[in-house]
């Protein structure tokens, strides 16, 4: 008899009549040696490719013997072993909770967020700012209103490395295209982050997003721009770069900032946030 | 005899974890002897041979015989418990692939005495973890000492998908009551993903070996460039599988950061389904990352721009996850108990590997430092500071669950600050050294090139790595001698394993439990404010 069944039978000795009686009503599979049997015999088949052809014999029948002795210990009847715990079938109920207060103790922060659309108008007005200073950069200190845009339009196309200053400083469709593009696009991702992150930023929201955020990312800019934009590297003008930087955030800002917030919808169901159902906790 | 036929999920598991620090042993001593050759320039402790043969077992042995046992080692002491079932869904199954890992591992060191060496000696597998073609083809690798690596890896690649079967189906297929997939802990998620990357990333590394194994017994050329094979093909193949095999090593680890964080910040996991998605998310990626590994094999513009977008890409539900813990840690009240000072000490490594890991797909750059020990920085910083470091902080926080016992604290804080030391000691150098051209796997190297002082400091760093890691073996023993009685839930924790007895039952519980929110226990805990109400 195993240490397990004695064990067994003395708990059942020791019980009262009523647990003796109580079925065992959830049963665990038995230890077996049938998986490290065929797993033995497996590897020593395999084994069998650098070592001698014989042990792929043996490893055969260890594989064999394993897999017939693990098929009988699942079939007809899997062999289990029972455990002695009462009502183990029946799941521990789920504990009684207090009622639920009216207002909730609990903070979710932030409570508040700009609606998303907000953030593309910021990111429209940003852009604009940002064009201004940009094309004032051109016009008064470079000589041209295209060189800006066609530096930029120098992020994504490389072959603006190889024009000259000439060409730079007029007209190209598909480098005006590609910078428009370009711009709306990273203006865009840039006032979704604003969106997101002016009500989490502490206090002063507009001093974060339209100061020390743009003087981090001209620090950035400073120290990637040979490897991002070379071109853009050669002819940039580091405080109107600066300039720029801060008129988008602070008109993106300002726009995101004066948008009207909304509650967060965390935890709301699909109808309540398409507004198909409305609910008393609804502040819309 | 009784821990060699059992299929409990619990026995099987502290196996895995038991031998995967032993394996953690061997390969630590492997990596020792190739610190102390290169500590100084054109030392001579250890002859080129076996200089090849200690990376490439060093490699093989931290990959497959100690990150991956002790992961699903982990994931397989834990799913159960932390779904509220009984075992896994498989338990047979579960033993079958645990022992096909052992004989694999053993047949892998096998090789030391049975492999056909010079002289009739034995001898290990010298062509690196990654195996490249031609170097693997018969004019190069004589003997069999490549047919052992390719044998035991393959063995022991069979039982983790065996494992990954039973990750699967018990986490979706066996929860309690109440547990929807949205309130498992995170743990279950990084497993779940874990799973499914190993069922397609394992079988393709197999298939491989299978290819190269036919090359090189009956005569195949699927490798060799001489007769029509392609040596880059292997690069693929093997790269398909080992980079999902890097989030292998490091999404459960993520799981013991999104544990163990909560709990000694006293908040809820910031973001839980941002979590999710990310975990998803980096799952899928993974993927598509693989030949930023090849950047200097020539692949042309258009895939190399690829593959450092996908790389690029990757950083972005990385970073979530990053943001997302301080995010549970800012404002929360902090016990910087010794898991807790492991899991942010893997942040903070993680971040740094994660960082130089952005610099590398870059091409330019990977073209520079391609091959040099930059590269073996960033990985270490990634796979020791991340995954290793993880290990630990899981190992002081459920030790307690599984022995009943506590770890000693003072003694786990000098684990922790010895390897955090010995750890930047060893490997931050290496960024320079490698910067400096120092190209890895190289034996020796002539005084005059300026990584002495570098190659010496990385070396020092060894010793104190060892000091950390004696320090955890006797604490572990002794905890388990005399350790103080834990009790059954220690850190006032709130998933459902602190539910159940310290070590638990063979049954896990005497009933099952029900799942009222992604904290239960907190609910159990908590009635007058249960998470209940706000999920």
């Amino acid at each position: 008899m195993t240490e397990r069944a004695e064990q067994r039978e003395e708990r059942a000795a020791l019980a009262p009549r009523e647990a003796r009686e109580m079925p065992y009503l959830r049963a665990i599979p038995r230890p077996t040696p049938w998986p490290i049997i065929t797993a033995f015999g497996v590897t020593f088949m395999f084994a069998a490719i650098v070592t001698n052809i014989f042990v792929v014999v043996v490893g055969a029948v260890f594989a064999l013997v394993g897999v017939i002795g693990w098929f009988r210990e699942v079939f007809p009847h899997e062999n289990v072993e029972a455990i002695p715990v009462a009502d183990c079938e029946i799941p521990l109920p789920p504990p009684e909770f207090a009622p639920r207060p009216k207002k909730t103790p609990r903070n979710v922060v932030p409570e508040r967020i700009h609606p998303y659309r907000s953030g593309v108008k910021g990111a429209i007005a940003g852009a604009i700012a940002m064009a201004v200073v940009a094309a004032a950069w051109g016009v008064i200190d470079a000589g041209s209103l295209w060189l800006p845009i066609n530096l930029l339009a120098g992020t994504v196309l490389p072959s603006i490395g190889e024009a000259t200053e000439a060409q730079l400083k007029t007209f190209n469709a598909t480098w005006f295209a590609t910078s428009v593009g370009l711009h709306a696009f990273l203006s865009i991702s840039v006032g979704m982050v604003f969106v997101v992150s002016l009500p989490m930023m502490p206090r002063r929201p507009l001093l974060a997003g339209g100061l020390i955020a743009p003087v981090i990312w001209t620090g950035i800019a400073w120290a990637t721009l040979r490897v991002v934009n070379p071109t853009l590297e050669d002819y940039i003008s580091w405080p109107w770069f600066l300039g720029s930087q801060v008129a988008f955030g602070l008109a993106c800002g300002f726009v995101i900032s004066r948008a009207t917030m909304v509650p967060l919808q965390v935890g709301w169901s699909l109808e309540r946030r398409m507004g198909v159902e409305r609910t008393e906790g609804d502040e819309s | 005899m009784q821990w060699a036929i059992s299929v409990d999920h619990k026995k099987l598991a502290l196996m895995y974890i038991g031998a995967g620090l032993c394996f953690f042993l061997v390969a630590g001593l492997e990596a020792a002897f190739m610190r102390l050759q290169l500590a100084r320039a054109e030392n001579d402790v250890i002859d080129p041979e076996t200089f090849n043969q200690l990376f490439t077992m060093h490699g093989t042995t931290m990959v497959f015989l100690v990150g991956m046992p002790i992961l699903l080692g982990f994931g397989n002491y834990l799913i159960p418990l932390m779904v509220g079932a009984r075992d896994m869904a498989f338990p047979r199954l579960n033993a079958f692939g645990f022992w096909l890992f052992i004989f694999g591992g053993l047949l892998l060191y096998f090789s030391y005495l049975g492999a056909d060496g010079l002289y009739g000696a034995g001898t290990a597998p010298d062509v690196g973890w990654f195996a490249y073609a031609p170097l693997t083809s018969r004019t190069f690798s004589r003997g069999n000492s490549t047919d052992y690596w390719i044998l035991g890896i393959m063995v022991s690649g069979f039982g983790s998908m065996t494992t990954a079967i039973n990750f699967i189906a018990t986490i979706l297929c066996m929860r309690c009551p109440g547990m929807t997939l949205m309130r498992m802990p995170m743990i279950g998620w990084m497993m779940l993903v874990v799973a499914f990357l190993v069922l397609v990333a394992i079988p393709i590394l197999t298939g491989a070996q299978i290819m190269l194994l036919l090359d090189r017994t009956l005569g195949a050329h699927f490798f060799d460039p001489e007769t029509q094979g392609s040596a880059i093909l292997w690069q693929h193949l093997f790269w398909f599988f080992g980079h999902p095999e890097v989030y292998i090593l490091i999404l459960p680890a993520f799981g013991f950061v999104s544990e163990i964080m909560p709990t000694f910040s006293r908040k809820v996991l910031f973001g839980y389904p941002l979590m999710v998605a990310a975990t998803v998310g980096i799952g899928f990626i993974s993927l598509g990352v693989w030949a930023h590994h090849m950047f200097v094999v020539g692949l042309g513009p258009v895939l190399d721009s690829f593959f450092g977008a996908t790389t690029f890409l990757i950083s972005v539900p990385t970073g979530i996850k990053i943001f997302n813990w301080l995010g549970t840690m800012w404002g929360g009240r902090l016990h910087f108990t010794t898991p807790m000072l492991f899991v942010t000490g893997f942040v903070a490594m993680f971040v740094i590997g994660g960082l130089t890991g952005i610099m590398l797909a870059t091409v330019p750059l990977t073209w520079q430092l391609s091959d040099s020990y930059f590269v073996v920085g960033h990985f270490h910083y990634v796979l020791f500071g991340g995954t290793v470091f993880g290990i630990f902080g899981a190992i002081f926080y459920w030790f307690p669950k599984a022995t009943g016992r506590l770890l000693d604290e003072r003694l786990g804080k000098w684990t922790f600050w010895l390897l955090f030391i010995g750890f930047t000691l060893t490997f931050m150098p290496m960024h320079v050294s490698g910067a400096l051209g120092m190209p890895r796997r190289i034996y020796t190297y002539e005084a005059d090139r300026g990584w002495e002082i570098w190659n010496l400091i990385s070396s020092i760093g060894v010793p104190v790595q060892m000091a950390g890691v004696a320090i955890f073996l006797w604490n572990a023993i002794r905890a388990l001698r005399r350790g103080p009685v834990a009790g059954d839930d220690p850190w006032d924790a709130w998933t459902l394993e602190w539910g159940t007895t310290s070590p638990p039952p063979e049954w896990n519980f005497d009933r099952i439990p029900t799942c009222t929110s992604a904290r239960p226990l907190w609910d159990r805990k908590n009635p007058e404010d249960p998470d209940a109400y706000y999920e």
